[in-house]
């Protein structure tokens, strides 16, 4: 024995007991998955085992033996067309006329080569045919297989691909090996036993790689889901995270994945379909139901025996195989990361680890989230708080002001008249009293007003109102003024409204116009119909308002930061109630401003009544 | 803003073009008391009351104004409104602060929180609005007294 025929002796060696291997692995468990992975590599194991022992003693087979071999050798590629159907679909039809070809063709070989020897060149002929017509078939169906995997899965696929092209090739060389003259006949065949057994190897690796393969190709999709973990808890929606996670997960372990999150008030799983439909779940029910009720992983290839109650939407979903994991935070039930695969084999039994981890790490992200959004409660409940007292204080404090003047001006004016009757009136001291008398009752006003519009109750008894007329009216009231106020009325406008307060909201525009301009400016009113709506605009020369204050002018307590306001008395309610009137009336309230140049309110309001409904 | 107010005894008349006139408490006269308030209406009834009792009254109708009263007038005591647009009552009394001024102060306000801004400020005491006639004059005649005798 040479060296050469020593070194590949060990190879073949080492192969066929991985092959071994792999035949006992797989035989262990009974479904179709694993029977056609231990036939395939059976078959290789006894095929590569039996030329290097009949090889090794010298002796040559029986007839009937070596057509034995031949039929296993045909089989092979049925096989695989078996294994390409565990792992994507096949046709039916395929299927049957494979199964169908292959007694045909092995029954004419043994036929051909025990009864009339040797054997026709036809039916050899049609043998490669049958193997080469199948490997080209199966090589395609894997790398589309692969190519729309993604993860683990991928990898898979891609060996799977690699070993069906290399055993293609080794039949290839077998074949023309055969019919050439040496030493060409050596050479080939030598190359092709090279590229079967590394096919073997690539097989080997496709279909059942080692656990410390597995993890090494599910690193990287791990990795960048980890890396991006930090973020997902800050994604302005808990759907996006749930996206993420399942988009991670199925990254991760090649399959697709679904994450139920566990509403604690209605006591149901929820779930959500591409389209953002939710979909609940009672717990127990489903396998992801039924591992949130046992709290640990449920693994089946087979969901519909594991939960024929649910059978039918599981063929509908074309799930294969299910691995479903609770997600859990320290006894906090959050809810569940299920892995779907349409074809069982793509998962391993050491897959439930890895479900674990990003279950484990899925509960983290959607702890840290709930932590945020209760920081977010907690602040938005402070906020508001704080809001309602700085009504109140802004309140109290904007009555007492004028209140301090009445009570003040009028206990000295009742000391005076004490102490000399006969002295004049302090006209000046009265019309303070007066002044500050009326700007108090307005500052009750507004803030009753406030109040009515927090309840949503602003507004009262509508009727038909002619906005035209209406705004001339108030108009008319409010002169003669230092400004000259214009109206222009564009045909007749009727809505229904609440016709006092639509009075009151053109009031307040109009005096703010005039507030905050110049003396002398005009202010123009104009009132149109435009879209099926009622227009109302107020537009002055005045001071204008602030870019980055515009937004907020029709908030409470909310002044310009360009008001000056000692010149300007306000509480800055006036604008939140022209709001509120509108926002009652089902319309709309904006506005439109250059520093320096003016401003212009815009009213829409709605031609029917137009009331919210609460 | 800045108004000159003369006390005749009798009323809180306004008289632009005299500067200060003795009411009749002739010991007051020499307490010099400054109004400081955005809002126009209390600083007119203040004044008014203030020199009708006598006293010699200025009128700030904010911080800045108030500052340089105090520089060029040097009066005795400071009534302070607090909340006040561009330069309020913190920023008064820190600016008098710094300037080394000791003229005592009288925080002045509608906010619930008198007691504290004053001690806030480490003003001499507080004036909570609405306040009384009596309250206002007892007020200024408490710490102008305290004012004589140092």
């Amino acid at each position: 024995m040479t060296a050469l025929d020593l070194i590949n002796g060990l190879t073949q060696a080492i192969f066929v007991l991985i092959f071994l291997l792999v035949f006992v692995r797989t035989l262990r468990h009974t479904t179709p998955a694993h029977i056609d992975m231990s036939l395939f590599f059976g078959i290789l194991a006894f095929v590569v085992a039996e030329s290097r022992i009949s090889g090794f003693l010298g002796v040559t087979p029986p007839v009937w033996f070596t057509d034995v071999l031949v039929a296993l050798i045909v089989a092979l590629p049925y096989v695989l067309l078996r294994l390409v159907d565990d792992f994507t679909r096949v046709p039916v039809l395929l299927k049957r006329g494979a199964e169908l070809f292959l007694i045909i063709l092995v029954a004419a070989y043994a036929y051909d080569s025990l009864v009339t020897p040797p054997v026709d060149p036809p039916i050899i002929l049609a043998v490669v045919a049958y193997l080469a017509g199948l490997f080209f078939y199966c090589g395609a169906a894997f790398i589309a297989a692969s190519r729309k995997a993604e993860g683990v899965t991928r990898r898979r696929m891609q060996g799977i691909s690699l070993g069906t092209i290399l055993f293609g090739l080794d039949i290839l060389m077998s074949g023309i090996g055969g019919v050439m003259p040496e030493p060409d006949k050596t050479f080939l065949t030598a190359t092709g036993q090279i590229l079967g057994l590394a096919s073997g190897v690539a097989f080997y690796l496709g279909f059942a790689p080692p656990s410390f393969l597995r993890r090494a190709w599910q690193a990287p999709e791990l990795r960048n889901f980890l890396a991006r973990a930090a973020e997902l808890p800050r994604l302005p929606d808990t759907l996006d995270i749930v996206r993420e996670l399942e988009r991670g997960a199925a990254g991760a372990t090649g399959s697709n994945a679904r994450v139920a999150l566990w509403d604690e008030d209605t006591k149901v799983l929820r779930m959500w379909r591409e389209g953002g439909e939710a979909v609940e779940v009672m717990p127990g029910r489903f396998i992801a139901g039924r591992a949130f009720e046992l709290q640990r992983t449920v693994f089946t290839t087979d969901p519909s025996k594991e939960d024929p109650a649910d059978a039918e939407s599981y063929r509908r979903s074309r799930a294969g195989a299910v691995m479903s994991t609770p997600i859990t935070a320290g006894g906090r039930r959050l809810g569940v990361l299920s892995l779907f695969a349409e074809r069982p084999p793509i998962f391993a039994q050491s897959d439930m680890e890895l479900a674990q981890l990003l279950a484990d790490q899925a509960a983290v992200i959607l702890e840290s989230r709930a932590l945020i959004d209760h920081a977010a409660r907690m602040k938005a409940q402070e906020e508001a708080m704080r809001l309602k007292e700085d009504f109140v204080s802004a309140a109290a404090h904007d009555l007492k002001t004028p209140l301090t003047t009445v009570v003040a001006q009028a206990e000295f004016l009742e000391r005076k008249a004490l102490r000399d009757p006969s002295s004049p009136a302090d006209l000046q001291g009265l019309q303070r009293i007066v002044r500050e008398g009326k700007r108090l009752a307005a500052l009750v006003t507004d803030l009753l007003d406030a109040a009515r519009l927090e309840q949503g109750r602003l507004t009262a008894e509508r009727e038909p109102v002619d906005l035209g007329t209406l705004v001339s009216e108030v108009v008319a009231r409010q002169q003669p003024a230092a400004h000259a106020t214009d109206v222009d009325v564009r045909g007749a406008v009727v809505g229904v409204y609440d016709r006092r307060r639509i009075e009151q909201l053109v009031e307040n525009l109009v005096e703010n116009a005039k507030k905050y301009s110049p003396e002398a400016t005009p202010v123009q009113v104009t009132v149109w119909q435009q879209d099926g709506e009622a227009r109302v605009s107020v537009r002055d020369h005045g001071i204008g308002i602030p870019p980055t204050d515009l937004p907020k002018i029709f908030e409470r307590f909310s002044r310009a930061s360009n008001v000056d306001d000692r010149r300007f008395h306000g509480m800055g309610l006036g604008l939140y109630i022209c709001r509120g009137i509108v926002e009652e009336h089902g319309g709309r309230i904006w506005a439109e401003s250059e520093i320096g140049k003016g401003s212009t309110f815009h009213v829409a309001l709605p031609l029917q009544d137009g009331r919210r409904l609460n | 803003m800045l108004e000159f107010w003369a006390g005749h005894g009798d009323g809180g008349t306004q008289s632009g073009d005299s500067n200060v006139t003795m009411g009749k408490g002739g010991e007051r006269a020499h307490s010099r008391v400054l109004v400081v308030d955005d809002d126009s209406s209390i600083l007119d009834t203040v004044t008014a009351i203030l020199s009708g009792e006598g006293y010699l009254v200025m009128a700030a109708g904010g911080g800045k104004e108030a500052l340089a009263l105090v520089r060029s007038w040097h009066p005795t005591l400071v009534l302070l409104d607090m909340r006040m647009p561009v330069m309020d009552g913190w920023a008064v009394a820190r600016a008098l602060h710094e300037a080394g001024s000791r003229v005592p102060i009288i925080v002045m306000t509608a906010a619930e929180s008198a007691r504290r801004w004053a001690d806030e400020i480490g003003a001499a005491g507080h004036l909570a609005k609405p306040f009384s006639l009596d309250e206002l004059i007892q007020c200024v005649e408490k710490f102008s007294a305290d004012e004589r005798k140092n």
